[in-house]
């Protein structure tokens, strides 16, 4: 990543500083030290500081702990402990964590009551956690605190199918019912 | 003074979720206590009960409140078990809910095993409490 950036700025650098010209001589030849070079000058410090004060400057730690970097001559050896550093950078630890969803809970709550709202026969009662608590299941698969995203699309919609079928039969049962009473020509009476 | 000092005390924001939860469910729980679901024509009559005879594991749920809210916890049981457990546990997770959002903490986060063993737990209610034999113990019962 950072070798394309860093000759780019590091030509028009080195021949100003002229006390730098074995790396800028080296430059075409190997390329692996020299991006480590390359943040250091484009920073605009003083030449006399530039070699040994760029890696403190970059801030990169794999050069500020190479030791070779002042010390040895660019003969090509620096080439051989120069690649460590960025096959280290290239594979973080986090890589290798086994991965932690604090949240999978919440979709696993919005299914069971989405399928309660089936079991037992009124659908507001859980259906509608069901859908909320699968709508915060959801904002948690998207902040990366829970990766079971589709069993959380499962309690949403069981969830407002069980709104819906609720709704559909209150309606039913409050024109029914009525129509039936009315037929009847008696309200039940409350014994 | 010590009125005026609470009322000047901002509700948390993350408080208003459980109060807006535990206004709507008092509410709820205040009409049925008053309009008695042991008598017919207030409430609406399951359509699973009416149409197969069936009782789902909320069958009772309305008059076991109802005597809750009295109360009358033999009454209650009678009606349904499973929610006179089940209905205060609802409330502590509740309060639980509420004191931690009113200090500004996440909401209980209750594990998902939990969750499959209440699913399990009801079903096998909603199974057992239609078996013949066991609708005395089970089933809504009216005293």
């Amino acid at each position: 990543m950072t070798q394309p950036p860093g000759p780019a700025p590091y030509d028009p650098a080195n021949p100003g500083d002229g006390s730098q010209a074995p790396y800028g001589a080296a430059e075409p030849g190997g390329s692996p030290q020299h991006p480590s070079g390359g943040p250091g000058v484009p920073a605009g410090e003083p030449y006399p500081a530039g070699p040994y004060g760029s890696p403190q400057a970059s801030g990169q730690p794999p050069y500020a702990g190479q030791p070779g970097y002042g010390g040895q001559p660019y003969t090509g050896q620096p080439q051989s402990p120069g690649p460590p550093p960025y096959a280290a950078g290239a594979y973080p630890a986090s890589a290798y964590a086994p991965p932690y969803y604090p949240k999978n809970s919440l979709a696993v709550w919005s299914l069971v009551l989405g399928i309660a709202s089936f079991v037992l026969s009124c659908g507001f009662v859980t259906g509608i956690p069901a859908v909320i608590v699968g709508n915060a299941a959801k904002r948690a698969v998207a902040e990366g605190q829970a990766d079971n995203e589709g069993m959380a699309t499962a309690g949403i919609v069981l969830g407002w199918v069980a709104i819906g079928l609720s709704a559909v039969g209150l309606l039913l049962l409050l024109v029914f019912f009525p129509a039936l009473f009315a037929w009847v020509g008696t309200i039940p009476d409350q014994s | 003074m010590a009125t005026e000092a609470v009322r000047r005390r901002p509700v948390p924001r993350a408080a208003r979720a459980p109060l807006a939860v535990g206004a709507l469910v008092a509410a709820a729980t205040v009409y049925v206590a008053v309009v008695d679901p042991n008598r017919p024509g207030h409430y609406v009559t399951c359509p699973l009960l009416a149409l197969t005879g069936l009782a789902c594991p909320g069958c009772g749920g309305l008059r076991a409140t109802h005597d809750l809210a009295h109360l009358d916890l033999v009454g209650a049981w009678s009606m349904n078990p499973l929610w006179v457990v089940v209905a205060p546990l609802l409330v502590v997770l509740w309060a639980v809910w509420l004191v931690r959002a009113w200090r500004g903490r996440p909401a209980p986060r209750v594990p998902a095993g939990v969750a499959w063993a209440t699913l399990g737990v009801l079903v096998v209610f909603g199974v057992l409490r239609n078996v013949p034999a066991l609708v005395p113990w089970l089933g809504p019962v009216a005293s």
